[in-house]
């Protein structure tokens, strides 16, 4: 019932997933490479090459996308590299895209490989979301040369879901008379918005499964795990309302720089991160944005990556209060004996802002130089003026 | 079911507990209050999940039952009715009206079984305390709490309990409160953080007298009750931070001074003083304190002198001069001991006289230039 739309109808999702996208477009491509263990991504020589893509032959050998090169080549020795041409890949989106639309015009892309289409009402006529998930698959091999994965259900998560279980070039249907059982057997890690920490978290709380997860109370989800518990409660339930967006708003913003060399200081890390803050801020002002939540990433050595937020009742909109902000979530992190190799910066949580009208638009662009000027100075007396020395 | 209570009497209690619900909260639920008669006895729950507050009134009725209804639109109706006898008729979908001299009212109300439920009663250690001596603590304590959420053990007031004392300690990193009382034995060394919330819930309910409160707690959980009114408070699951080697064993400089005089100058010379760090230097040599605050973005400037006893070397040091009035604001004596050691190390505050069961120390941290 709770995956109805307004007329009490059962709504039909497509989650559509290429298999292996960047490796098998490189393999279509170029011949030689094809049934060879095959990397996208950065040159495992020097320093910072990340795998992209793994080819399925790769993938045998333990590799997989966010490796380091270095590790997918100690692990593979005859692993074959290339770099991403992602011009191609767009292109082939595009192309992608032409295909959904013959179905439906409800397409919310997740990247250039992954979207979610609602089909609901497709416009063929067609009826049957297997089928017409069928048809896309037939598409895309006849027309591309390239294999996709879907999953058909009645909303977004399952349908997700579905779609990675029998990759590659899978097509899995999960009913609605199936998904309470089948959200149950699901381990938390696969749960949407379940990471390493959230997972630990409740697997130190004894959930391991959906159907542990199920045993908990509403009021004690939303206890532990804040707004999202809502969600927690109502997905291992089957119940996902979200609507497939084809537009969607921008959420957040966020620039990051991978370093050549490791940053292990501090103060180093610190002095990235306010260069970082100055381009996010001129990012925010361009799209005319203002948001209550910075959150910093920080990806380590080891490629695990860890973000930390910090949100506050009013928007953030100068540079030292970027800088404040960034300074109390670094003060909290522990990074002793951390070697960072990329850090983020991005703000989310953004006010509804009205959109100035295009001839103010003019008069934002003048006196954003002023602004820019005071918060230098701001930043100026600030780092003079005196200190409150802590306790702790 | 039906039941009549008096609307003041009702209001009253229910303002008490209102404080617990939060005006914005995830679960709509949270903004009900539970009501449950049993035996012409209603008792009223609120809750914002961390936080249990319950009531009792004596109630004229006739069944025995339990329903949600809206805190804020009973609120708002209680507060427009003079006082007299209301009759509420719960219906078995949880329809409320409500019965005045001048018309009937309605509100829909929810199903008692979505109300979160009280933490299990685990057996917890118990003991009894006045209530003008809690309440005591936590206004001396309370305003040092840290509001940063990202050091949550500091955004409670952390209670040491010993076995014939409790110390309550707040800070928020930049000065710290140790108040202790010697009037109260809770019979085993414990320690537990309590947030801000609840203990301002109690400080706008616990009566100022000598009454004996019911104090119980576990590894999660304090449970405070007097009479009618009962708290349940999660704890703060964190670890308090180590204060004792905060605090300056041996402060040489030692300023006597009128609490007073010295709060109202303080006062005074900080409108004067940059708004973002309240900073007012103070100069202390021979029996003078001379304090002095500038805000050099407005040329504002703001000089004073004043009397007072002073053992040590010259000093100048600088302090946060709102902090400066709220600890100044803690003690109860006329005059109060300030004592110093160099400008960058933690000064400590205390009352010249106080009485034998209690204990106050404070402690601020300088800012320096």
């Amino acid at each position: 019932m709770s995956s109805s739309d307004l007329s009490g109808k059962q709504r039909k999702i497509i989650h559509i997933d290429m298999d292996a996208f960047y490796a098998s477009v490189e393999q279509r491509d170029f011949p030689e490479l094809r049934g060879k263990p095959l990397v996208v991504g950065g040159s495992p020589e020097g320093r910072g090459g990340v795998v992209a893509t793994a080819s399925y032959e790769a993938r045998k050998f333990g590799i997989h996308s966010a490796m380091s090169s270095k590790t997918a080549v100690r692990l593979c020795p005859e692993v074959i590299f290339v770099y991403p041409r992602f011009d191609v890949y767009k292109a082939v989106s595009r192309k992608l895209h032409e295909i959904f639309h013959r179905y439906t015009d409800i397409i919310e892309p997740l990247s250039l490989d992954e979207a979610y289409l609602d089909v609901t009402e497709d416009k063929l006529g067609i009826g049957s979301a297997i089928e017409i998930a069928g048809a896309i698959k037939k598409a895309i091999k006849e027309e591309l040369k390239l294999t996709a994965s879907a999953g058909v259900s009645v909303s977004k998560f399952v349908a997700k879901i579905a779609s990675d279980l029998e990759k590659p070039d899978g097509l899995t249907f999960i009913g609605p008379s199936k998904i309470e059982a089948f959200m149950e057997s699901l381990k938390v890690e696969k749960f949407y918005g379940v990471g390493k920490v959230t997972a630990a978290r409740m697997k130190s709380m004894g959930i391991h499964t959906g159907a542990d997860l199920k045993k908990f109370e509403k009021t004690e989800l939303v206890r532990r795990f804040g707004k999202v518990g809502v969600f927690y409660y109502h997905i291992v339930r089957g119940v996902d309302d979200r609507p497939v967006q084809p537009f969607r708003e921008t959420k957040s913003i966020s620039v990051e720089d991978t370093y050549q060399q490791d940053l292990t200081d501090k103060q180093d890390m610190l002095v990235e991160l306010m260069v970082l803050a100055k381009r996010l801020l001129e990012r925010l002002e361009k799209h005319a944005l203002k948001g209550k939540t910075l959150t910093l990433k920080f990806k380590f050595h080891d490629f695990t990556i860890i973000t930390r937020s910090k949100s506050i009742d009013c928007a953030i909109d100068s540079l030292s209060l970027l800088e404040s902000l960034t300074l109390m979530i670094v003060d909290k992190t522990d990074l002793t004996d951390k070697r960072v190799r990329l850090l983020g910066i991005g703000v989310s949580n953004f006010l509804q802002t009205d959109i100035p009208p295009t001839d103010s638009g003019q008069k934002t662009a003048n006196t954003r130089k002023p602004g820019h000027g005071q918060d230098a100075q701001k930043n100026g007396t600030g780092n003079a003026g005196p200190i409150q020395l802590k306790l702790f | 079911m039906k039941f009549i209570v008096s609307s003041s009497t009702l209001l009253k209690q229910l303002q008490h507990i209102g404080g617990v619900i939060s005006s914005n909260t995830i679960l709509p639920i949270l903004e009900d209050f539970l009501f449950e008669i049993t035996d012409k006895k209603l008792s009223v729950v609120a809750t914002d999940l961390e936080t249990v507050m319950r009531v009792q009134i004596s109630v004229e009725s006739n069944e025995d039952g339990r329903f949600c209804v809206p805190a804020k639109i009973l609120l708002d109706t209680l507060k427009a009715l003079p006082d007299q006898p209301l009759t509420f008729s719960i219906e078995s979908n949880y329809a409320i009206e409500i019965t005045s001299d001048s018309g009937k009212y309605k509100i829909p109300g929810e199903d008692p079984e979505n109300f979160p439920k009280d933490p299990s009663d685990e057996e917890g250690n118990a003991f009894k305390m006045r209530s003008d001596a809690l309440l005591t603590a936590i206004n001396k304590t309370l305003f040092a709490v840290s509001s940063d959420d990202l050091r949550p053990a500091m955004t409670g007031v952390y209670f040491e309990l010993g076995l014939n004392e409790i110390q309550f300690v707040a800070t928020d990193a930049h000065r710290l409160v140790k108040y202790r009382r010697t009037d109260v034995s809770p019979g085993e060394t414990n320690n537990f953080i309590v947030p801000r919330k609840p203990l301002n819930v109690l400080k706008n309910v616990l009566p100022e007298n000598e009454d004996l409160l019911d104090i119980s707690y576990t590894n999660n959980h304090l449970f405070v009750s007097h009479e009618n009114i009962s708290l349940i408070c999660r704890l703060i699951d964190a670890r308090f931070p180590d204060y004792k080697v905060v605090i300056p064993t041996e402060n040489p400089y030692v300023m006597t001074i009128n609490k007073a005089a010295f709060a109202s100058a303080l006062r005074r010379v900080n409108v004067f003083a940059n708004k973002s760090t309240n900073l007012v230097g103070l100069s202390i040599s021979g029996s003078e304190l001379q304090l002095k605050a500038q805000d050099i973005d407005y040329n504002f400037e703001g000089d004073e002198r004043m009397e007072c006893q002073y053992d040590g070397e010259p000093i100048q040091i600088g302090f946060n001069a709102k902090f400066l009035s709220e600890m100044l604001g803690a003690a109860d004596s006329s005059e109060v001991k300030v004592e110093l050691s160099t400008p960058a190390k933690a000064g400590l505050i205390k009352p010249t006289e106080q009485g034998s069961n209690e204990d106050l120390l404070l402690l601020m941290m300088p800012l320096i230039l």
